[in-house]
């Protein structure tokens, strides 16, 4: 028998060390006192609480759900993933309204998205904004994303029949963000891809990936998301051999991983075929595909690694392909967090403190003074550009510019 | 009054002596207990802590049984604080006679213990750690019990009642007027003060070491030591305590306690010299591993905390080279009586499950040559702590939204958190971050329960017991403790003692993620803190 | 993906040797198992007895300021140890006796700071101390937390209000010649403990806390920021899980992280570290290299890894994996041409190298000389 060869644990919680580095990396711990921390809140709660559930605190919701504890932990210990999963299993009160709001990015985008310069105009007034601050505590400094007028989704349904036409095809999991309020970015990729001979497809119905509402205590909605969508991947991965591309940083990470260690859903079939458009990018290019780059493209480029794209480590794929891009000078910024996290910084009570844990991104992006941030992550790019004077794109944006 | 004067004076400060002092106390005895180092360190604080049903016993000592599931039912009672009323699984397994199951649940009934005979799949659900091969199961009233928090209680409760307790405190003769005992000398190991103590009545509650006394009394007990030798996990895996439906053997019960769970234990018969430095070897740690994941197969590849050993104070009745067939049956000797020395009484043999009974025979006897007829009250009369069962409830009537420490503060003191300050921010900073213990726990402890060195609070407040095994917590709780007693140089050396006494039970199992904390310890405290 | 050179390891060992190769314009990614042990560095670069000019340079160039004076350095609990070559935080005295009154100065409610241990150990060299505790208002905020009153947080907070800290010092200050404060100065910006020593009149000495050491994160911050910024790759929170080995060479690995992605060099270097770090497993039936399995100098007998007692020095700490003489990893008895082990990971094994943080930068410096040594025409 294989006795003490390993040990093995829930989130490998027991490897904690009780080191203390995640709460040195953790954003939330360095502006808010309530919540108790990493360590706290993850591998030490757990023991505490798998003595009795009454130990759970509900001051876990603090938590963003970065991840930036499990990237320092040199244990290799879940932290993060404990927490959410602690949340799952043991809170079970109601949501509130505005959350369950925020939560559900493509209902709310499918709803408004018909009269979006109405909702457009509608949600940039002051007095829109003040309203729902005072009922639904969304913070009136918050300006929400515009909704496009017409969605990615129905954008590249027309033009199905070009894309079926390239010898090579992958689907695209494009998100809420794109489809409603970003189609343009949707189509920079389909730029970059057919200018690599692929067409791009679309996934039978997907759905929001769901993070935001784990984040806000509606797992049983958000595995009923992972399921159909599941469904939609195997469909494309298994039925139509495809590989699934993604732009957002955040999806990748909840389909790829959240889905399997917070939702119990098991993607192992299809989770190899699930990759970030920069990644699919920069193999074919490494591989020998040619780019028709720009001979007169000149960016200054810094680069965000957002929260998600450094947990799934694949920050190196979007840095490498953008310094493959003629004329781009690239500037890292160091790791860390915008402090949005999703819809975390929406919240009229998290305001400050989502500003407070941007602020040292921030000033840095000041001092490089680029001439444009890079950033896969959708939220992220609210943030810096709300709390900074740069614009953001997103690498394969910036790509599709840099090309022919 | 001379306060050395005292009608009785207790020898151990383990479960039993603590047991007797608090019911000698509460029937009015002035009392005194001596106890030659801390709390609960001989075979009280090394054990299961498992509040036995009695189950273990019905076969083969249905007495033993039926004493058990009486003084079970009263704990949950008078000392709710320290129990957890967990219930247990007797299972068997396929190399296991299913047979017998019907044999031990007609003993436990006739022992008038709850047994009932469950389905596999429901034992399955009810516990999913336990070993999915079981082909049966019987469900049983087992729980579990902290040792030193039992003990400490039975202590305060003592105090309370005018009781003095001398710890650290060795006994270095029995003062002889005639053919009785009168008195005993003692020297305090710290300080080296010596002083005298008078009492008509000397109680031996010494446990093995009870020999030792008989010795210097002279008399004799035959003690027989049984070294038994248990395993600490690092979390729970288990919420019900699990145990080998079978005639009793090594390794056949696991106990979930507290954040950890237990695993024991072997039995070897040792020599009494070896009493004082017992510890588990390699043999036993494997045998403890590999006969634990028969019970609950997680044990192979869960990170083991620390390895310890205890000795049994056996009476010796016969040869039996195992000690397991040894009647657990407690024995109470009134000297005068067996030997014609007057004043002094051996309480021996016994369990931890049985310690109030004990207690209230050992002070029936004391009452009796003192001519006192107060009945005893300790099997209804609840512990200091326990006067509410539910620590839900307890918490939400000190604080309004109890933090995490408080609510773990609750869970090991009960009503006596409430006695915790934590008014100051800083009386609720973490001293301890694996088990949540605040500055302001630790500064009561040190003010009211005796503490003089970092391993006493240790025993009175989980300092150090966690994962990180005080790696983190002891130069906290040792500036804490320094403060408190003004005198550093004796913190350094307790430092020292502490983080040494730590480690004797983690090397024994220093592999794994056990051995990766110990370099993180080594290097935090030799080269970082500089000790 | 493919680099010049692949280091395993983010700390000490594997930063100095990715920056040094980085600058000499090799390609040079590093893969990291979350942080490193940089989080408890004392500050001191243990036998490295001589000046380093190249540790130095190295070091400067990150922004990080060292110094060198062979004398002692006071520690947290009170004692004395030799130091020569130290970060610019820890303070060197030729002998102990450095000042004949001492404020220690703490803040109220930071138990990971010792001062009832200081002062013991400072009066046992004729020093008499009087401590001035601090309830700074920036800090209410912290204390709201019971478990936030740690270096680090209290660091980012005098990031920030450091200076009012130091009036409060200068208006408590009577007839003593040294203060001393935790380590808590300057963890993003490194030049506040210079700053505050200019800003007293008396001699200031920042004694090391609990860790983590603000010093030591502010370091590795600092290294990695370098390493970056040179060009190099980080690939933090990822590790390797798979390596191909073809005739005594490595070709590439694949990481948890990256999957199939395959990361391919032409070099080298394990600093991954002992057990604490995982470069070293130990389990009942032995002691495993976690990444290559290479052979490893150990007892076999386990009873043999430990002595009982806490304060001897532990055998298990001298372990390490086998090289030859110029640091090439060693499995199955033989070298392995373009794979070098550096820093803890070589234990006891290349005493030479001396220990901790020295061994980490001079092994990773012999490393470097040997790759650079083949790119040499």
């Amino acid at each position: 028998m294989n006795l003490q060869e390993s040990t093995v644990s829930r989130y490998n919680f027991e490897e904690c060390m009780k080191c203390t580095v995640c709460t040195v990396y953790c954003p939330v711990l360095q502006v808010n006192p309530l919540y108790p921390g990493p360590k706290q809140a993850g591998p030490d709660g757990e023991r505490l609480r798998l003595k009795d559930p009454w130990f759970f605190n509900k001051a876990l919701k603090y938590c963003l759900n970065c991840k930036r504890c499990e990237v320092a932990c040199p244990s290799g210990v879940g932290v993060a993933d404990l927490i959410q999963s602690a949340r799952i299993r043991y809170d079970h009160s109601a949501p509130k309204l505005r959350d369950r709001i925020l939560a559900n990015t493509d209902f709310m985008g499918s709803l408004a998205r018909p009269f979006a310069p109405i909702v457009n105009g509608v949600t940039s007034l002051g007095i829109t904004k003040a309203v729902l601050d005072a009922t639904l505590q969304i913070d009136h400094r918050r300006s929400f994303p515009k909704y496009s007028g017409r969605s990615f989704e129905s954008w590249l349904r027309r033009q199905a029949a070009r894309q079926a036409a390239f010898p090579e095809q992958v689907a695209y999991f494009h998100g809420c963000y794109v489809n409603y309020n970003n189609p343009q970015l949707g189509r920079d990729l389909v730029k970059v891809l057919n200018a690599l001979g692929i067409g791009v497809q679309l996934l039978d119905k997907e759905k929001c990936c769901g993070i935001a509402l784990i984040t806000n205590g509606m797992s049983a909605q958000a595995t009923r998301h992972a399921r159909h969508n599941l469904g939609a991947l195997r469909q494309a991965v298994t039925g139509r051999g495809l590989k699934v591309v993604m732009t957002s940083s955040t999806c990748a990470l909840t389909l790829r991983d959240e889905y399997p260690n917070l939702l119990g859903v098991d993607n192992g079939d299809v989770r190899d075929a699930l990759t970030l458009a920069t990644r699919f990018v920069y193999e074919r290019l490494e591989n020998g595909a040619k780019l028709p780059f720009r001979k007169d493209f000149h960016r200054k480029v810094a680069y965000h690694v957002p929260c998600h794209m450094e947990k799934l480590g694949w920050g190196v794929f979007s840095e490498r392909l953008l310094r493959k891009i003629p004329g781009l000078e690239f500037t890292p910024l160091d790791s860390a967090c915008c402090g949005i996290s999703g819809t975390y910084g929406f919240k009229k009570e998290n305001y400050a403190f989502s500003q407070a844990i941007g602020e040292p991104l921030f000033a840095q992006i000041r001092s490089v003074n680029p001439d444009v941030v890079a950033c896969d992550c959708e939220t992220c790019k609210w943030q810096i550009e709300m709390s900074t004077p740069y614009p953001v794109a997103h690498p394969i944006s910036i790509l599709a510019e840099a090309i022919e | 009054m001379n306060h050395n004067e005292l009608d009785v004076i207790i020898l151990g400060g383990g479960i039993t002596g603590a047991g007797t002092q608090r019911d000698c106390a509460l029937r009015g005895l002035r009392t005194l207990l001596i106890e030659r180092s801390d709390i609960a360190t001989g075979a009280t604080g090394r054990n299961h802590g498992l509040l036995h049903s009695g189950a273990r016993y019905a076969v083969n000592d249905p007495e033993s049984a039926a004493e058990c599931i009486r003084e079970n039912m009263i704990l949950r009672r008078i000392a709710s604080h320290c129990v957890e009323e967990t219930d247990g699984l007797f299972i068997t397994l396929p190399e296991d006679d299913l047979g017998y199951q019907k044999t031990f649940v007609e003993a436990c009934r006739r022992a008038g213990i709850g047994a009932q005979v469950i389905d596999p799949d429901e034992a399955r659900r009810l516990e999913p750690s336990v070993n999915p091969g079981l082909v049966g199961a019987v469900r049983v009233p087992d729980g579990s019990v902290d040792p030193f928090r039992l003990c400490a209680a039975n202590m305060l409760d003592a105090k309370l009642h005018g009781g003095e307790v001398r710890l650290h405190t060795e006994v270095t003769a029995l003062i002889r007027e005639g053919s009785a005992i009168t008195g005993v000398r003692t020297r305090n190991r710290q300080s080296g003060e010596e002083e005298e103590f008078h009492a008509p009545v000397i109680v031996n509650a010494c446990g093995i070491w009870g020999q030792h006394i008989a010795d210097l009394a002279g008399v004799k007990i035959g003690m027989y030591p049984a070294k038994g030798a248990l395993l600490v996990f690092a979390h729970r895996i288990n919420n019900l305590v699990i145990n080998r439906c079978r005639k009793p053997a090594n390794a056949d019960i696991l106990v979930p306690g507290d954040t950890v769970c237990i695993i024991g234990t072997t039995s070897t018969r040792i020599p009494f010299e070896e009493c004082d430095r017992v510890a588990a070897t390699p043999d036993e740690v494997s045998l403890l591993i590999s006969e634990g994941a028969k019970l609950a197969p997680a044990l192979s590849s869960t990170r083991i905390l620390r390895a310890y050993a205890g000795v049994r104070p056996l009476v010796s009745a016969d040869n039996d080279p195992s000690g397991r067939n040894i009647s657990r049956g407690i024995v109470c000797l009134d000297h005068a009586q067996r030997d014609g020395l007057d004043g002094f009484v051996t309480i021996t043999g016994g369990k931890l499950m049985t310690y109030r009974l004990m207690a209230e025979m050992a002070t029936d006897t004391v009452c009796r040559k003192l001519g006192v007829e107060k009945a005893c009250s300790t099997a209804t009369l609840p512990l200091p702590g326990s006067e509410e069962r539910s620590y839900e409830a307890v918490a939400r009537k000190i604080w309004e939204v109890p933090s995490t420490a408080q609510k773990a503060a609750v869970a090991r003191m009960g009503t006596g958190a409430s006695r915790i300050e934590s008014s100051k921010p800083a009386d609720k900073a973490l001293v301890c971050e694996c088990e949540e213990v605040s500055v302001g726990e630790v500064r009561h402890a040190i003010a009211n329960q005796d503490v003089s060195t970092l391993t006493d609070l240790r025993r009175r407040t989980r300092i150090g017991m966690g994962t990180c095994q005080g790696g983190f917590c002891a130069c906290r709780a040792a500036g804490l403790l320094a403060q408190a007693h003004g005198c550093t140089q004796r913190a350094r050396t307790d430092l020292c003692d502490f983080l040494q006494e730590r480690w004797k039970g983690s090397f024994p199992i220093g592999w794994g993620d056990t051995l990766r904390e110990a370099e993180y310890t080594q290097w935090v405290y030799k080269h970082v803190l500089g000790l | 993906m493919k680099f010049d050179t692949l280091v395993i390891g983010g700390g000490l060992a594997g930063l100095t040797a990715g920056i040094s190769l980085q600058q000499k314009g090799l390609d040079t990614a590093i893969v990291s198992t979350g942080q490193s042990a940089l989080h408890f560095f004392s500050g001191t670069f243990e036998s490295l007895e001589s000046p380093s000019e190249r540790l130095a340079e190295l070091f400067s160039a990150a922004g990080i300021r060292t110094h060198y004076s062979p004398g002692v350095r006071l520690m947290p609990l009170g004692s004395f140890r030799p130091a020569a070559l130290s970060l610019e935080d820890v303070e060197l005295f030729p002998e102990p006796h450095f000042a004949d009154k001492v404020l220690i100065v703490n803040f109220n409610g930071y138990s990971d700071f010792f001062p009832a241990f200081l002062t013991e150990g400072l009066e046992a060299q004729r020093m008499s101390c009087r401590l001035l505790e601090l309830d700074p208002p920036e800090l209410q905020a912290l204390r709201q937390s019971p478990s936030e009153m740690r270096s680090v947080q209290i660091a980012r907070i005098m990031d920030r209000h450091w200076e009012s800290v130091v009036q409060a010092i200068r208006a408590a200050l009577r007839d003593e010649d040294a203060v001393i404060l935790p380590q808590v100065f300057g963890l993003k910006d490194p030049s506040i403990p210079g700053r505050i020593r200019q800003e007293l009149p008396v001699r200031v000495v920042f004694a090391g806390t609990q860790p983590p050491s603000v010093p030591g994160i502010r370091t590795q911050q600092l290294l990695r920021r370098r390493f970056e910024l040179a060009g190099g790759t980080f690939l933090s929170g990822d590790e390797v899980v798979q390596t191909h080995v073809h005739d005594g060479r490595v070709h590439s690995v694949a990481t948890r992280n990256l999957d199939h992605h395959y990361l391919e060099a032409d070099h080298f270097i394990l600093a991954t570290g002992t057990f604490f770090a995982k470069g070293l497993a130990a389990s009942p039936s032995g002691i495993r290299e976690s990444v290559f399995g290479l052979d490893v100098d150990c007892a076999a007998d386990r009873n043999a890894w430990y002595d009982p007692s806490f304060a001897a020095d532990q055998p298990y700490l001298h372990f390490g994996v086998r090289t030859d003489a110029v640091l090439h990893a060693v499995k199955d008895g033989t070298p392995m041409q373009n794979l070098y082990a550096v820093g803890s990971i070589l234990g006891g094994t290349r005493p030479e190298f001396g220990s901790g943080a020295g061994l980490a930068v001079r092994s990773a410096f012999a490393a470097v000389d040997q790759i650079l040594n083949q790119y040499a025409v």
